[in-house]
């Protein structure tokens, strides 16, 4: 295996690059459709709030179970698992149907293993793709008939052969090609320039009317850059046009370049988490973990449950599941405790429930608590989900969970944390 | 998600990235088994001493271990054991910025061996992990020097 480490012999050079790297390994010299998680094609692609974008289970497998999570590509934290961007996944499915197909058939063969699907898309790339419905269509039997993804039908990759049109990357609002494209956790992109003209209180979505969570997002690059490649003429006079009309619909505070979220310089932060669900997640708004009440749904079968937060709860959300659950609003829901993390703290983890290491704490509502992972001594590795996320075991086996409880009646903490220099 | 869990997944597409390309004397290749099978969890690297440094001429060989939480978690990262330098403890474990706080899971192997390989002649100070090395470099920079280049001549390249 010389080309791992060494060169190849002189005049083998481009054979070796070829064969060793694999079948299929040359289509991907675009890096902007490249998953920063898993190094592959991007599949059903997830755009975060500072714009960076992953594939759907990327991002879900590296969410923090009870912390906010980071971004794999920039660490800005996130507390909501974003929906599918339908237009990012129609363009990437255009440019790529063979290497798509291929992460679509691995997706679902692991999908299968887990008994739990992402959300199927079933929209054509056209023109209503970032201006339809949520296009996340569920199946009648999830666990017997597991999702079919419009590519794998030979007449549908056909279609998408076409080239890309003007009108597949418009913007919901100003009906033009999208300039500096931001994508609202719902999935649905816009002009970043277009985003203030929304709503004044909160980002209301146009095209789907769900709420954006937190601040406005940040320009998706990876788009931006692909669309001005694709189209550098109509890119350019977009440019432009936002050019001369750059105040007229401004709002304080949003955000078109890098994120102005200042981190926190403190290694251990402070928060009240003693009212989160561990590694469950709302399939409405996408919160993740769930802070204050969490409704389950008494009538899912599958394994990984239908959750709504207090607030998607009592909006009595219709939007589809997150992991194509067959979720009907017809459904009867039920306050769930049983993943909150008062209880773990309350009460010490059942025999043969090592997973969590715990000293046995009572927490008064309301308490300020300040937990440390400690992976077997090595500092500052936060634990991802993992399959935790699928309603498995909670943290990693020899982690050690070190609290600190202030009551704020002069308790004060119970020890120093040793940070790492 | 490829199949057979995101860490291997991950690992097998590092695996074709680095044979199609990688920095010039630096080597990483999966763990052979006595059986022949390939452990895509243990990799055995070569990282080379810079230019121009008192490193110069070394191969030095570093061990990553991966986890099944990869690339939610980063590797571990060792040289052998008593090596010497301000950021590797004496069991030779590498104490570094990228494999700690500032881990991302964006960051790639081939980041982690060029980051270690950086870390050779511009060590951290601040952050000492062996008192050997930590003493002579704070209090005795021509003989961490001489040491440091008589290490280097320890681990002649293989090829």
């Amino acid at each position: 295996m010389a080309s791992d480490g060494h060169p190849p012999e002189p005049g083998k050079k481009e054979e070796v690059a070829a064969t060793a790297a694999g079948p299929g390994a040359n289509d991907l010299d675009d890096p902007q459709f490249m998953c920063c998680v898993c190094l592959d094609l991007l599949y059903k692609p997830v755009v975060i709030s500072c714009g960076h974008m992953s594939c759907f289970w990327c991002v879900h497998k590296a969410m923090h179970i009870f912390r906010e999570s980071k971004c794999a590509v920039c660490r800005q934290p996130y507390k909501h698992f974003p929906s599918i961007c339908q237009l990012m996944h129609h363009l990437i499915l255009k440019l790529e149907p063979a290497d798509y197909k291929r992460r679509e058939k691995e997706v679902l063969e692991e999908e299968k293993r887990i008994e739990t699907y992402s959300p199927q898309i079933i929209e054509f790339l056209n023109s209503k793709n970032n201006v339809g419905n949520n296009g996340e269509n569920r199946n009648e039997d999830s666990k017997t008939r597991p999702p079919q993804e419009a590519s794998l039908n030979g007449s549908i990759v056909d279609v998408h052969s076409k080239k890309i049109k003007l009108e597949d990357v418009s913007c919901p609002l100003c009906k033009e090609m999208l300039y500096q494209p931001a994508v609202l956790n719902c999935g649905h992109v816009y002009c970043v320039s277009c985003l203030p003209c929304l709503n004044e209180e909160a980002l209301k979505c146009h095209v789907c009317g769900s709420l954006h969570p937190g601040d406005f997002p940040n320009v998706c690059l990876d788009l931006d850059h692909f669309l001005e490649e694709y189209f550098p003429a109509e890119y350019e006079s977009r440019g432009q046009k936002f050019q001369s009309k750059k105040g007229e619909c401004n709002r304080e505070g949003s955000s078109s370049g890098a994120s102005s979220t200042k981190r926190s310089s403190r290694a251990h932060r402070v928060e009240d988490i003693s009212n989160i669900h561990i590694g469950v997640g709302c399939d409405s708004c996408g919160a993740y973990p769930i802070r204050g009440k969490r409704y389950k749904c008494k009538d899912c079968t599958e394994l990984i449950g239908f959750d709504l937060c207090e607030a998607c709860y009592n909006s009595s959300s219709k939007l589809p599941g997150r992991f194509n659950q067959q979720h009907t609003p017809d459904h009867r829901m039920e306050l769930d405790n049983s993943a909150l993390l008062q209880r773990f703290l309350r009460f010490p983890p059942e025999e043969g429930q090592q997973e969590l290491m715990m000293e046995e704490a009572v927490v008064v509502p309301g308490a300020m608590l300040e937990l440390v992972f400690d992976n077997q001594g090595m500092a500052g590795n936060d634990g991802g989900p993992g399959d935790a996320a699928m309603g498995e075991a909670v943290g990693a086996p020899g982690d050690m969970l070190h609290i600190i409880i202030d009551d704020q009646e002069g308790m004060g903490d119970n020890g120093e944390e040793d940070q790492e220099a | 998600m490829a199949s057979g869990g995101v860490a291997r997944g991950r690992l097998t597409e590092e695996r074709k990235m680095w044979r199609k390309s990688h920095p010039h004397g630096f080597v990483a290749k999966p763990e052979t088994l006595p059986d022949g099978s390939v452990n895509l969890m243990v990799w055995k690297c070569v990282v080379p001493g810079k230019e121009g440094t008192d490193w110069e001429g070394g191969h030095f060989p570093v061990t990553l271990h991966f986890t099944e939480d990869y690339p939610s978690n980063p590797p571990t990262c060792k040289f052998p054991r008593k090596f010497l330098h301000v950021n590797v403890y004496d069991s030779g474990d590498v104490c570094l910025s990228i494999l700690g706080d500032a881990w991302k899971p964006s960051i790639t192997m081939r980041q982690i061996l060029i980051g270690i390989q950086d870390l050779l002649d511009n060590p951290n100070p601040a952050s000492p992990a062996q008192d050997l090395a930590y003493d002579l470099f704070t209090e005795n920079m021509p003989e961490y020097r001489k040491r440091v280049r008589q290490q280097a001549q320890r681990y002649p390249s293989l090829v």
